[in-house]
C-alpha cells in the first residue's frame, strides 16, 4: 500500500478544482467542486480494495474530469457538451503535469482576490477551494458559524460568476496589480492561525502551514517572486519556529521571556532567515519586511536579556511608518522599555490618543499596567491592571495577565 | 473455517453530509488499518455494486432486483470461526459501517 501524503486528499482537492476551473471556466465552479468530491470518494472506495494506482494524481484527474462531463451531460444536450469540450482550453496531457499545479492554484488565488470580493470572503473561498477544507472545518478554524461561512462563500462565488471573462483570466500585468491583495489574504490566513487564542494548537498550526505552502508557491512563481513575498514568507517561517512554545500543555499563554528557546525550531529559523536575506532587495520596504525583521531579531537572540532591542525598536518605527497603527506604537513602547527602561517606554506613548477599540482593549491597559509597575507607580499600575483584567476576552488571557501583572 | 457474506445496506434514505477531503483521508487510513488487522480473515474484499439485470431462462422485462444497488451498497467475503466473529470483523470496517448504513452478515454454507 503506497503511502499518500498526510494531506493528500485536501491537496488534491485544491489542485483539481484549480485545474478544472481553468480548463472549463469559473462559471462551472460548483459543478467542478462536485465532480472533484465524487472523484475523491471513488478513490476512497476503490483504492483500498484494489490498489493505489501508479499515478494517483492522474487517476483522480481523469475521474474528476469524467464526473464533470457526465454531470454536464445530464444537464445539457449532446451538442452543448461538444461545444463545452471545444471551448475547453486544451493543453492535452500537460495539464496533468505536476509543474502546472502551482500555477493553477495561484491563478485561482489571484482570481479570488478580485477587489469586488470582501477580504473575509476571499479568505473563506481560499480555504474551501484551494486548501480543501469543508464548511464545518472552516467554521471551526475561524470561529464562525457555519451559516456565516456559507454566506461568505456564497458572496465570493456570486462575484466570481459575474466577473467579466477577462477578469477571470488575469493577464500578467493584472497579476502584478493584484499581488498586494494576494499577499494580504495569505497574511490574514497566517495570522488567523498564529494569533488565534482559542483553537486547538493543531488546527492553528494547520492554517499557518496552509498559508506558508501557498506563499511558497507564490514566491516560486514569476508573478509573485518579489521582495515583499519573500519577506512575508520569512515572517511565516520565523513565527512558526516559535509556535510550539507559545502555549503550555494546558493551553495557557507562555510569555516571550519564559519561552524555552531550545525548543524553537532551528531549521525553520534558518529557512526564515534565508528568505529574509532574499527579501533585502528592491526599493520598497514593506510591512512584511519590518515584521519579519522583528521576528528574526527574537529568533536569533540567545536569550531575552540579550535581545537587540534597539533593532526591534527601529523595526517597529519602520512598521509604524509603512503601516501606521497605534498597536504598532504600543509594541514599540514595550521594546523601548526593554531597551531604555520603563520610563522611556511610557514616554513613547505620551501624546498618543488611542482610538476607542484600542483604549478599551486589554492590550492597552495591560501595557500601561506593566510599564507603570516597572516604573514603581503602584497606584496607576493597579488602576490599569483592573481595567486589563476586566477587558480580557477569555480566561486564558486573564490568567496570563494576572500572572504577569502581579508584582 | 466458515465463510460469511457481508452486505452493506443503507438504513436510511436521507443523504448524510458528504465527507470532507480530510475526513476521506481519515476513512482511507482507517480502512487500511482494518485491512492489516484482519488480513487473515479477508477472503474477498469485494466491492461496490453497480448495474443489475435479472437473467431468466426466457427473456423477461427488468425484474425487481434491478433496485438491488439502492439497498445494497457493496459486498465482501470474510472467513471466521463463528457468525459473531464475522460480525465483529464487519463492524470494525470503516467502509462498511458508515453513518446511515449497516452490514448484513450471512453464513455461506459449504456443501457436505
Amino acid at each position: 500500500m503506497s503511502d499518500l501524503g498526510a494531506h493528500f486528499f485536501r491537496r488534491e482537492y485544491g489542485r483539481l478544482v484549480a485545474t478544472l476551473t481553468r480548463r472549463f471556466g469559473l462559471r462551472h465552479l460548483e459543478a467542478v467542486e462536485d465532480a472533484v468530491q465524487e472523484a475523491l470518494l471513488a478513490a476512497v472506495d476503490t483504492w483500498p480494495t484494489s490498489a493505489v494506482p501508479d499515478h494517483p494524481s492522474a487517476w483522480l484527474y481523469r475521474a474528476a474530469y469524467n464526473h464533470f462531463i457526465d454531470g454536464q451531460r445530464k444537464r445539457r444536450r449532446r451538442e452543448a457538451i461538444d461545444s463545452l469540450r471545444a471551448a475547453e482550453r486544451s493543453e492535452g496531457a500537460s495539464s496533468e503535469a505536476q509543474d502546472d499545479v502551482g500555477s493553477d492554484l495561484l491563478r485561482l488565488l489571484f482570481v479570488c482576490c478580485d477587489k469586488s470580493i470582501p477580504m473575509e470572503s476571499q479568505l473563506v473561498f481560499a480555504l474551501k477551494t484551494l486548501c480543501g477544507f469543508d464548511v464545518r472545518e472552516i467554521a471551526a478554524r475561524l470561529f464562525m458559524t457555519e451559516a456565516n461561512v456559507y454566506k461568505r462563500l456564497g458572496r465570493a462565488r456570486r462575484s466570481l460568476r459575474e466577473l467579466p471573462i477577462q477578469d477571470a483570466d488575469p493577464s500578467v500585468r493584472e497579476l502584478a496589480t493584484r499581488l498586494p491583495a494576494v499577499q494580504s489574504v495569505l497574511y490574514l490566513l497566517f495570522t488567523e492561525g498564529h494569533l488565534s487564542l482559542h483553537a486547538e494548537p493543531a488546527l492553528r498550526r494547520e492554517l499557518c502551514d496552509e498559508a506558508r505552502r501557498l506563499t511558497e508557491l507564490l514566491a516560486m512563481h514569476p508573478a509573485g517572486a518579489t521582495p515583499e513575498t519573500f519577506a512575508l514568507l520569512a515572517l511565516m517561517y520565523l513565527h512558526t519556529a516559535r509556535m510550539a512554545t507559545r502555549q503550555d500543555a494546558s493551553g495557557g499563554l507562555v510569555l516571550l521571556e519564559e519561552q524555552d528557546r531550545s525548543r524553537w525550531d532551528a531549521s525553520l529559523i534558518e529557512i526564515g532567515v534565508s528568505w529574509l536575506g532574499r527579501s533585502a532587495s528592491g526599493d520598497r520596504f514593506s510591512r512584511y519586511h519590518a515584521e519579519a525583521g522583528i521576528a528574526a531579531e527574537h529568533c536569533l537572540a540567545p536569550s531575552f536579556a540579550e535581545t537587540r532591542w534597539d533593532r526591534i525598536v527601529e523595526c517597529y518605527a519602520l512598521l509604524d511608518r509603512t503601516a501606521p497603527s497605534p498597536l504598532h506604537t504600543l509594541n514599540r513602547a514595550l521594546a523601548v522599555a526593554e531597551w531604555r527602561g520603563p520610563e522611556a517606554g511610557l514616554a513613547t506613548l505620551e501624546g498618543l490618543a488611542p482610538p476607542s477599540w484600542l483604549a478599551g482593549s486589554f492590550m492597552w491597559a495591560a501595557v500601561l499596567a506593566d510599564l507603570h509597575r516597572r516604573a514603581g507607580d503602584r497606584v496607576r499600575s493597579e488602576e490599569h491592571r483592573s481595567a486589563a483584567l476586566a477587558a480580557a476576552p477569555n480566561s486564558v488571557i486573564r490568567r496570563t495577565l494576572e500572572r504577569r501583572l502581579t508584582s | 473455517m466458515p465463510k460469511f457474506l457481508c452486505l452493506q445496506r443503507s438504513l436510511s434514505t436521507s443523504s448524510s453530509d458528504k465527507p470532507s477531503p480530510a475526513q476521506m483521508q481519515a476513512m482511507y487510513a482507517k480502512f487500511n488499518e482494518w485491512r492489516e488487522k484482519f488480513q487473515g480473515n479477508l477472503v474477498d474484499l469485494g466491492g461496490r455494486l453497480g448495474r443489475a439485470k435479472v437473467a431468466l431462462p426466457e427473456p423477461a422485462p427488468d425484474g425487481p432486483l434491478i433496485e438491488v444497488k439502492e439497498l445494497v451498497g457493496g459486498y465482501m467475503i470474510v472467513s471466521a470461526a463463528t457468525l459473531e466473529e464475522a460480525i465483529a470483523i464487519a463492524r470494525e470496517c470503516p467502509g462498511l459501517v458508515r453513518p446511515g448504513s449497516g452490514v448484513e452478515v450471512i453464513e455461506i454454507q459449504a456443501p457436505g
